[in-house]
């Protein structure tokens, strides 16, 4: 028996073990992700707080700069309407490669993290959720695209 | 109708007829209706073959008044692009998986004609509730045969990112891994039902579950390469839902494979096991349920659709049914044997289990932790890698650790001069290295220890054969070389498993190497400026511009400089492809021993004529794909059949006596 509870004695330590590393990463890790209707909601309280937002890129906002720190991106996280129409929501700065998926016409679905500061978000990674399929989704068109 | 179309309907009823038929021969003990089912399996192969064969035809004809081949190939897409169209959308990939199932299913009712009739019947009724599970959507929600009003002059091509040698084998071998955990299952669920819950299913399995291992190995590590040489942002893993979707099962599924050996051994564990089964299992679908739902958004979920309900569903089913069949065996199962000593090798896996298992548990909880949060406090959080690698690095350390330790230990009792005798080279081995590694300048602490366990079960292992071979040598006068082949050749599952270890210690220092050595830089240059990044100077020279049929290329080339001598140029390239109007980057990549020099071409500005380049120095990351390789090589070794009759001679048994601790199997 005695050996039975030495050997439950490291199972509780491991999961002890476990479980406190999971506990710390989460908390020092963790970002609200929301959608950019969700932040314009509750911008007033995320003032200073890591977010990760998932938006649409508003036609025509996006700007670029070479800089020595590399290529500045200025560009609108926007809410896409049903009627197909983008509503900037929020200006998004950036420095570094957006992803190649990342365009300014058309619009494209993006996923920004990083710190919001009041006004503007400073973005650390924007990231293009991958469409799946290749219908270009025209304003006003279904979801679904060209489908017959 | 396509013939295809047809044939999956077909595929569909005969599916549904053997597994009614299975359950019901097995219930009523009726051969007759059991060996009916299984002649329908084996039909059911033949037609999920054809439907296959259709599409392919399809989509190598370039038929595309096909949906599926208008929406995933073009007429500009490289034939070996297009055979990987097949898998390359859902429709296809579920086809696929459905095959390969049905031919599983195949070999294993012919494997198994004349054995465990008794398990048999409940096998073939598990694989066929799968089967037809799988074999519904494609009739009933994505029927890959949906012809089109009107033909297309062209298709919509493949994603660009997946015209990729490594994304072509990818797919295919993670399906063959997730698709071969079932095999294990069926046969666990078998056991369960009929009560036969001695290890007669474990050993029925063994290969079966090798198998499975080895291609969800290879499947994870080909999306790692895949990742590192297309998706371009320097690394091979990002911890997204995806891969993390493919790496739960295969912690399971390893410790499965260990904790397998002291049921075979020791007769323990056999609740345990029945667990690790059946979640190795469910873990599968899941990861398929993640990868198609798009329920949490990854940055490669390529195929997002409607399925994620029907997945749930049968996950929900599956979960239930298998566990309540485990609880209602509950009480047979309890073993009467218990551990010895924490010094003993029964121990060691054990922890090793537990450790994998937590370490699946970790990366479930982060997976998915955003709908957790949302459920429970209804906002959205997400944790990041640094979720991963906080809880992950310290367990793959322990992990590390036991891979060392474990295979040394005694079975039952370790004695104190046992351990002595076995631990003191690599002991030794560990120490030199971390205190080569401090002097060297190395205080990353992680990295220390991981470079001093890498050597301490390197020395295990050359150990372990050197004492094997040297017995040999002493006892039968054999050269070297021989003596460490035929020792491999005697004892294929514990030598194979050494050298599947060795595999795994590279993978660890190429983990390492990337995560704490890593250098970046990122520069704007003008053609004629230089940058530096670590020890290499690029210096950018132009921009190179042409155009394809298929795709519009520019690439910046850039001569590489080390120690004021020019080494090699890089053109890392930005293609423009057509079908889908859809930019990519093309990532150059100087691999040398010891470290990859990786460049990325970002962006490129022709008014100023600026560009933005990315520059990686990842260390050590080639030892991912020697690792991938040396893990094949000892699968293959501990898999290979071995004639079990033949006595074993004295001096044989002997030999293995006196090469230190006993055999693994």
């Amino acid at each position: 028996m005695k050996r039975k509870a030495r050997l439950g004695f490291a199972a509780v330590v491991l999961v002890g073990a476990v479980a406190y590393l999971m506990y710390t990463g989460v908390r020092e890790t963790a970002v609200y992700y929301i959608t950019v209707e969700e932040f314009a909601q509750r911008r007033h309280s995320l003032v200073g707080e890591g977010v990760r937002i998932a938006g649409r890129v508003t036609p025509g906002s996006v700007q670029r700069r070479m800089s020595p720190r590399g290529e500045e991106v200025w560009f609108e996280l926007g809410d896409f309407q049903d009627d197909g129409h983008v509503t900037p929501v929020i200006r998004v700065f950036y420095v570094g490669v957006v992803p190649d998926m990342f365009r300014d016409e058309g619009g494209s679905d993006v996923i920004v993290e990083g710190q919001y500061d009041g006004s503007i978000l400073r973005a650390q990674t924007v990231l293009t959720s991958c469409p799946s399929k290749y219908e270009a989704i025209e304003p006003g068109s279904d979801s679904q695209g060209t489908r017959k | 109708m396509d013939s295809g179309a047809v044939a999956i309907v077909i595929a569909w009823v005969l599916g549904a007829y053997a597994l009614v038929v299975s359950i019901w021969g097995g219930l009523k003990q009726r051969q007759d209706l059991v060996r009916s089912g299984e002649h329908a399996v084996l039909a059911m192969w033949a037609f999920t073959t054809v439907a296959t064969a259709d599409l392919l035809r399809g989509l190598v004809s370039r038929d595309f008044n096909l949906e599926y081949v208008a929406q995933y190939s073009s007429s500009t897409l490289p034939l070996h692009y297009t055979v990987a169209a097949l898998w390359g959308g859902q429709a296809g990939s579920l086809l696929f998986w459905l095959t390969i199932l049905s031919s599983m299913a195949a070999v294993v009712i012919l494997q198994n004609r004349h054995q465990n009739r008794t398990l048999m019947p409940m096998v073939t009724a598990t694989l066929m509730a799968i089967a037809v599970f799988f074999a519904s959507l494609l009739v009933f929600v994505t029927p890959p045969f949906q012809r089109l009003a009107f033909t297309p002059g062209d298709g919509r091509d493949l994603n660009p990112l997946l015209q990729n040698y490594w994304m072509t084998m990818h797919p295919p071998s993670l399906y063959l891994g997730y698709v071969g955990c079932s095999i294990p299952f069926a046969f666990a669920v078998a056991a369960l039902v009929t009560g036969r819950l001695d290890d007669v299913w474990i050993r029925t399995t063994r290969r079966w579950t090798l198998f499975a291992w080895f291609f969800l190995s290879l499947g994870n590590l080909f999306g790692a390469l895949w990742a590192y040489r297309v998706l371009g942002w320097g690394g091979y893993w990002a911890w997204d839902p995806v891969e993390n979707a493919a790496l739960m099962p295969w912690l399971t599924c390893t410790a499965y494979l260990h904790s397998v050996m002291i049921q075979e051994k020791k007769n323990m564990l056999r609740i345990w096991n029945m667990v690790l089964v059946i979640l190795t299992f469910l873990l599968t679908i899941f990861g398929t349920f993640l990868t198609r739902s798009g329920v949490i958004s990854s940055v490669h979920s390529f195929t997002q659709s409607g399925l994620g309900p029907f997945f749930i569903a049968f996950l929900a089913v599956a979960a239930t049914l298998s566990f309540a069949l485990l609880m209602w065996r509950l009480p047979v199962l309890k073993s009467t044997n218990e551990i010895d000593s924490m010094l003993s090798r029964e121990a060691a896996f054990l922890v090793n289990n537990l450790v994998f298992l937590g370490m699946a548990f970790a990366v479930f909880w982060g997976t998915l932790f955003p709908v957790i949060s949302e459920a429970v406090r209804g906002v959205k959080i997400t944790v990041g890698p640094p979720f991963f690698n906080r809880v992950n690095t310290p367990l793959g350390l322990l992990l590390l650790f036991l891979m060392g330790v474990g295979p040394l230990l005694a079975w039952r009792r370790a004695s104190l001069a046992s351990l002595r005798r076995n631990f003191f080279w690599p002991t030794v081995a560990g120490v030199t290295v971390a205190v080569a590694c401090t002097v060297g300048g190395i205080r990353h602490g992680y990295a220390l220890l991981s470079f001093s366990l890498c050597a301490f079960v390197v020395a295990t292992i050359v150990q372990e054969f050197w004492r094997g071979a040297r017995a040999r040598q002493l006892l039968l006068g054999e050269r070297w070389p021989v003596a460490v082949a035929r020792l491999t050749a005697k004892n294929r599952r514990r030598y194979g498993g050494y050298v599947v270890h060795l595999g795994v210690v590279m993978i660890f220092l190429a983990i390492t190497g990337t995560s704490a050595f890593r250098v970046e830089e990122q520069v704007t240059v003008k053609p004629g400026e230089a940058f530096e990044v670590g020890h290499y100077r690029l210096l950018f020279e132009k921009v190179d511009a042409w155009e394809t049929a298929h795709s519009a290329h520019m690439a910046a080339h850039l001569a590489v400089f080390e120690h004021n001598q020019r080494v090699d140029t890089l053109k890392p390239e930005k293609r423009f492809y057509k079908k889908p109007e859809q930019p990519a980057t093309e990532v150059a990549i100087r691999s040398h021993l010891g470290s990859d020099l990786y460049v990325v071409f970002g962006s490129y500005d022709s008014a100023s004529q600026t560009a933005t380049i990315l520059a990686y120095i990842n260390p050590l990351v080639g030892f991912l794909e020697w690792g991938g390789l040396t893990l094949v090589f000892g699968t293959l070794i501990a898999a290979w059949p071995q004639r079990s009759a033949r006595k074993v001679p004295e001096w044989e048994a002997s030999a293995a006596a006196s090469s230190g601790s006993h055999s693994l199997s």
